[in-house]
């Protein structure tokens, strides 16, 4: 099942890396301007559901890169009888369950810009949320980029690697006197 | 009860009240309110104590701390602790309240929670045992007998300067001071 999956990416879309490490994971690379394209591909094929998006930040490279998980509750669920007929336990087939898609992609980092995938899946409205505040990307077509976690604002958002944390302790919450050395 | 306690009670029975009914705020952060279910329920049962969970901050005098406090959760435990009615008593429990613990350089947790309400005891470790609730606890009332429990006077008194420690971590507060007594204000 997954190698049909992965023939059929390789048909559709140019210019992308598929591996497959482990049977139920399909990790793809892929350029920026065709993700969207690649998640509504999945969701007609019946991968429902995006479990979360990732980024990291890969500051020698300077870029980031955007992970979008993608499973599936429906279509490539088990059929009963995969599950019963096998008594050793549940076929490598079935096992498959649809599996988890990584599909990977890296943005500048110095002008971090990226498109919202809210028209292809709802839910990564508050996945983009949480990125832009702690990384600082910015997704175009978003309704609300506001903050959602920090309280505080930061000159350079907390998540990226060139953010030093110990610095900004020092600077900040070491700042705060103790009440009774106030005082004095 | 201790019969022992009969000249006690006479004496000053605010003051034994107070101590046998501990009722504590039902307030979880961090992952040490992980340790209070089993210290509340059958296992370990605070009631034996007095200790008793309660669901809002009017019906409680012990507020009880219970791990690492980010920013955000320093602006409810201030609002929290302010609604208490005195007597009341603060406990941080684990080691992230006293100085950070292991989030002593992370961009978002106050290190030392005693420089934005005061404290009247610690109870280090990483996780402390639910049994460190009740040498607490016992250790409070033995604080409360000697009259050294005194931290909401403290509050009371310095409000001015604990008050502009809690507007240098979070910005401009949107409620009204509490007192107009403290250091800070003249």
């Amino acid at each position: 099942m997954i190698s049909a999956l992965k023939n059929d990416l390789e048909s559709i879309f140019k210019d992308i890396q598929i591996s497959a490490p482990e049977d139920d994971r399909l990790i793809i690379n892929a350029q920026k301007d065709a993700v969207l394209t690649i998640l509504k591909f999945f969701k007609d094929k019946g991968y429902d559901h995006l479990a979360m998006i990732s980024c990291t930040d890969w500051i020698e490279e300077d870029e980031f890169e955007l992970i979008y998980i993608v499973g599936s509750y429906s279509v490539y669920a088990p059929a009963a009888e995969d599950i019963t007929s096998d008594k050793s336990g549940v076929s490598k087939e079935a096992a498959f369950n649809g599996g988890n898609i990584l599909l990977k992609t890296r943005i500048s980092r110095k002008d971090p810009r990226f498109i919202t995938a809210i028209p292809v899946f709802e839910n990564s409205e508050p996945y983009e949320r949480e990125i832009h505040e702690l990384f600082g990307v910015d997704f175009k077509g978003h309704p609300r980029l506001t903050p959602l976690f920090l309280e505080r604002e930061y000159k350079i958002p907390p998540f990226r690697k060139d953010f030093d944390t110990r610095r900004y302790v020092k600077d900040f919450f070491d700042q705060i006197p103790f009440v009774e050395n106030k005082e004095k | 009860m201790d019969r022992n306690d009969i000249k006690k009670w006479f004496k000053s029975p605010d003051k034994m009240g107070d101590k046998y009914s501990l009722w504590a705020i039902y307030f979880c952060t961090g992952c040490g309110i992980i340790e209070i279910p089993p210290v509340i329920t059958a296992r370990w049962d605070a009631e034996r104590f007095g200790v008793i969970p309660v669901a809002t901050p009017r019906q409680s005098n012990l507020f009880l701390i219970t791990g690492y406090v980010s920013v955000k959760t320093l602006r409810a435990i201030i609002r929290t602790y302010e609604q208490m009615p005195e007597p009341k008593y603060t406990v941080g429990f684990g080691s992230c309240p006293i100085n950070g613990g292991m989030y002593w350089d992370s961009y978002n947790t106050i290190k030392h929670l005693d420089k934005y309400i005061p404290i009247d005891g610690w109870i280090a470790g990483c996780m402390p045992r639910p049994e460190a609730i009740f040498v607490a606890v016992t250790h409070l009332w033995t604080l409360i007998d000697q009259g050294k429990a005194k931290a909401y006077v403290k509050y009371r008194e310095k409000y001015g300067l604990y008050r502009k420690n809690q507007e240098m971590a979070l910005g401009k507060l949107d409620w009204p001071p509490l007192y107009t007594t403290g250091g800070g204000n003249d």
